[in-house]
């Protein structure tokens, strides 16, 4: 297409004016800007919620046989822990959150495809994680986010947890087809599949996951559901059922649902990156294919959580190789991201900060990733503090530092302010050598004997002379832990102050090359207008910027 | 743009570096080689070593790619960043990607993958597959919460308390089973030291093979949440010669056959205070100490002996010191749940008699 061509295309679109009135904008809004916030406030709460139960669980393991907790009320508290952090935390503030609120802005569009589905979407979250939450009235799930039955079936909550996590899954699944349709329809014109932000590629990989894998988790609840509460016998063997077909069904979604927890992590690395390192992204394409190739094979690894759960050994092979296959599209991911670095002109900024606390500690949790591949090696690891540190690494090391990346990056386009720096700084570090100090020492715990999910850990070490050692690793681990939790009060100060006294942003205070940032800050109802031409990939730093039909005084120089 | 091109893209100062990480990733190395695995957990199976082999594979090749990604972030980090007072808007190298480089950090990985594949085939086998060498197969049978064990030429089981001989494979039928199928949950047999583990799942029989290489206990514990006492599901493996094996065998057919001629156990003069510690260590995690309806796992024990709603045990015997002595000592198991015997909870006679005298004191 040449360019005219492109210009006739684009002089069709035009602007709604905004609506009018409280409601109508901020509650039951039907703009992607004001759903991501809603989304971002949200799982803001049950982060707060969720965190508050680790730290529950972290003070009941500092000493052997601590009497702070029951037993019952130990396992509720990780269940629920569990289930939050996954459900309402990092997967709504990954797709709800950062999809909505970057990448409609990143392809140039003026919202998403279907802009009341985004809403219905959002509004079907917090009844879900309150759901989840009012299990506890009941008696909570006990047996962990993974809900194995028959032991499931005999918590009352369990019913409960059901509905919340099916209305998330599907709210999940809405989310993923909307953004789906909006990524490959509503792309700004000019804006091929090569010159597309690598943010919207995770995000595009990430919206199949939802769309596909979350339906398998709606029917494997849907069953655990009507087994509770009308006895038809799914999973539980004494009335015919399978328990491991759960295992099957439920993992079928939680693998793929890893991705959908740590690919738009990748993509806001990705985008942090060269703004900061005022360089091209090394392998731009290795990273967006890479992005693809991980998302296909997801679909194919998940027995490796059941290696031990009496699968024959030629089924076990298939999904040992393939999970080691995993690793090498997320080491070229990894080696790419190091290279970027290399020969850039790098400002220490608190969000790429965060990105290099995203290398550092998603490598590690990679490389156990691959020990927990090797079926041997599985066998004495599953279901071990040594999983508890895996997926911690991948998940609070991976996607939480990827989420405070993006926070911090995004804040002035959500707010028009900036965060401060200095207290962004103090933030990082603490929360990076607190996270370390919480999950390193988990590896070598769950090595030598601790299982995962015990309220006491004194009778397991009887007879060996391991337990003074477990014993002080534990309090070491829940000192690190309770630290951990206070470098979030860091964030939450920040984040209030820049209400007031934050510097004032402009529409592009990085100097960063992709479209969010080719509009004022917080972007109009309309967000661009006149829609945008897209004439190279974004990240040639160097080079005059690759757009047409935006307003020039917008390309302004970073200011930090 | 701030490429210079007379001067070479990999420095002097970059090779320097990557020298002192390759020194730092070798001496790492050469301790992942020399570490003592066998001194912090020892190799107490045949199988155990070469999981161990695996696991010092892992490990030797996973130094390399952490020393080299986080020495050249750092390295990077310090070399390229911009100082305070220096042009900010200034850019970087525009070098986009370089085929050959990933092409190698693409095929590297898969090689040491392939190898780590072949590796794991090679060792799977030796834990799964049967072969004519067992000596003789042993059921294990998880329970709420506990680990049962039947011997061919025993009658009874062994609860929590599994021997062997040294040096002879054995094959264990794992499952998981309750007096009412409805009560059985997934449980799983783990024994560090041998590097072996296999879910306890109702309904399905997975049998796992184990030759113990080292005489010793060892701790089989639960790593399947089955309930409340999922913590305290932790067995014992006593591996032993099998002269001494032998004698535990006659000893434990002996004592089941004199079972019946057994004296009683005197209950009387029980201490309520030493019961009551007991109680704490032993019992809460299924009892509490308020009314019957205020269930854990079983009843609460608040008013046992005195409380007109259920004036009978749940052997429908009466509420006295001898039945409820009997239960604590025997254990239970019947369609309202299952409690261990005195030998799991590794209880003397004297405790049997604390135990009762405590729970004569309580009244609610």
């Amino acid at each position: 297409m040449t360019i005219s061509e492109l210009q006739r295309e684009a002089s069709h679109a035009h602007i709604h004016p905004p609506p009018q009135g409280f409601v109508s904008r901020y509650v039951i809004s039907f703009d992607h800007k004001v759903i991501a916030v809603q989304y971002f406030i949200t799982s803001g709460l049950f982060f707060v919620l969720a965190g508050l139960l680790a730290e529950m669980i972290r003070a009941q393991l500092m000493q052997p046989h601590n009497t702070l907790l029951s037993a019952q009320t130990f396992s509720e508290a990780y269940s629920v822990h569990g289930s939050a952090m996954v459900w309402l935390v990092i997967i709504p503030v990954l797709t709800g959150g950062f999809g909505n609120l970057a990448m409609p802005l990143m392809i140039g569009a003026r919202d998403v495809a279907f802009p009341w589905l985004n809403m219905f979407s959002f509004w079907l979250f917090p009844p879900a994680g309150i759901l989840v939450f009012l299990s506890f009235l009941y008696g909570a799930p006990q047996a962990g986010w993974t809900e194995y039955p028959p032991v499931s079936l005999h918590t009352p909550g369990t019913a409960l947890w059901c509905a919340g996590i099916f209305l998330i899954g599907v709210s999940s699944t809405i989310t993923g087809i909307n953004f789906m349709v909006t990524i490959i329809k509503m792309r700004a014109p000019g804006m091929t599949w090569t010159r597309m932000p690598l943010f919207v590629w995770a995000t595009l990989v990430t919206a199949f996951l939802s769309a596909i894998a979350t339906a398998n988790l709606s029917a494997a609840l849907a069953a655990l559901f009507i087994e509770k509460i009308f006895h038809v016998p799914f999973y539980d063997p004494a009335n015919g059922g399978s328990p491991v077909l759960w295992q099957h069904v439920f993992w079928f979604y939680s693998h793929p649902a890893v991705y959908i927890m740590i690919l738009p992590a990748f993509g806001i690395v990705s985008e942090v990156l060269p703004t900061f390192v005022r360089r091209p992204i090394f392998g731009y394409r290795a990273i967006a294919y890479s992005s693809v190739a991980i998302g296909l094979v997801s679909f194919m690894v998940w027995a490796h959580h059941m290696f031990t759960s009496g699968l024959a050994q030629w089924v076990q092979l298939p999904f040992m190789i393939l999970t080691m296959a995993v690793g090498i599209p997320t080491g070229i991911k990894i080696f790419s991201w190091v290279a970027t670095l290399w020969r850039g002109r790098i400002r220490l900024s608190t969000p790429l900060l965060f990105v290099i606390g995203f290398l550092s500690c998603f490598t590690f949790g990679g490389i156990t990733g691959v020990m927990l591949a090797s079926v041997p090696a599985d066998i004495h690891e599953h279901a071990t503090y040594f999983v508890i540190a895996h997926l911690h690494y991948v998940l609070f090391g991976g996607s939480i530092f990827g989420i405070f990346a993006g926070l911090y990056y995004w804040w002035p386009k959500m707010t028009g302010r900036l965060l401060d720096e200095r207290l962004g700084k103090i933030h990082f570090w603490v929360m990076f050598l607190a996270f370390n100090a919480t999950f390193l020492p988990m590896h070598w715990l769950g090595l030598l004997g601790m299982q995962r999910r015990v309220a006491f850990y004194d009778n397991q070490f009887e007879g060996t002379n391991l337990l003074p050692m477990v014993a002080h690793t534990n309090v070491f681990v829940s000192i690190s832990a309770f630290v951990l939790g206070l470098s979030m009060l860091i964030f939450a100060y920040n984040a209030l102050r820049s209400a007031t006294r934050g510097q004032v942003a402009g529409p592009n205070p990085w100097g960063a090359r992709t479209l969010e940032w080719m509009t004022s800050s917080p972007p109009p109802y309309y967000n661009f207008a006149e829609i945008p031409l897209v004439l190279h990939g974004p990240y040639d730093y160097g080079k005059p910027l690759p757009y047409a039909n935006i307003s020039q005084d917008l390309a302004t120089e970073p200011v930090d | 743009m701030n490429e210079t091109r007379s001067q070479p893209l990999l420095d002097t100062e970059f090779w320097s570096v990557t020298v002192l990480l390759t020194v730092i990733s070798a001496l790492l190395m050469w301790g992942v080689v020399i570490f003592p695995i066998d001194a912090w957990l020892p190799e107490a199976s045949t199988v155990s070593k070469d999981i161990d082999f695996i696991y010092r594979f892992m490990a030797f090749f996973s130094v390399p790619i952490l020393v080299y990604v986080n020495g050249y972030i750092v390295y990077f980090m310090w070399r390229y960043h911009v100082a305070k007072g220096e042009d900010r808007t200034a850019t970087g190298s525009d070098i986009h990607d370089h085929p050959g480089l990933e092409a190698a950090w693409t095929i590297v990985p898969s090689i040491l993958m392939l190898i780590l594949g072949v590796l794991s085939y090679v060792v799977l086998p030796k834990y799964y597959l049967a072969s004519a060498a067992s000596v003789a197969t042993i059921e294990g049978i998880g329970h709420t919460f506990f680990f049962e064990f039947r011997y061919p030429g025993l009658a009874q089981p062994v609860d929590n308390d599994l021997h062997l001989p040294v040096g002879k494979q054995v094959t264990i039928d794992l499952t998981s089973s309750e007096p009412d199928i409805r009560n059985a949950v997934i449980h799983s047999f783990w024994v560090p030291e041998f590097r072996v583990k296999q879910d306890m799942i109702p309904g399905m029989i997975v049998p796992i093979h184990i030759t113990p290489a080292r005489i010793g206990t060892f701790r089989i514990i639960c790593t399947e949440f089955c309930g409340v006492g999922h913590s305290d599901m932790v067995g014992k493996v006593v591996v032993e010669s099998q002269s001494d094996f032998d004698n535990w065998f006659k000893s434990e057919q002996h004592m089941q056959s004199n079972g019946a001629t057994q004296a009683p156990i005197s209950i009387a003069g029980g201490d309520a205070a030493a019961g009551g510690q007991k109680f704490a260590a032993k019992c809460t995690t299924c009892h509490g100490t308020g009314a019957f309806a205020e269930r854990k796992v079983g009843p609460g024990l608040g008013n046992l002996f005195h409380d007109p709603d259920h004036p009978t045990l749940v052997t429908g015997k009466p509420a006295n010191a001898d039945d409820v002595a009997d239960i604590i000592e025997h254990g239970f198991s019947g369609d309202l749940g299952t409690m261990p015997n005195m030998q799991v909870n590794q209880l003397t006679p004297k405790d049997v008699a604390n135990l009762v005298a405590y729970l004569e004191s309580l009244h609610k």
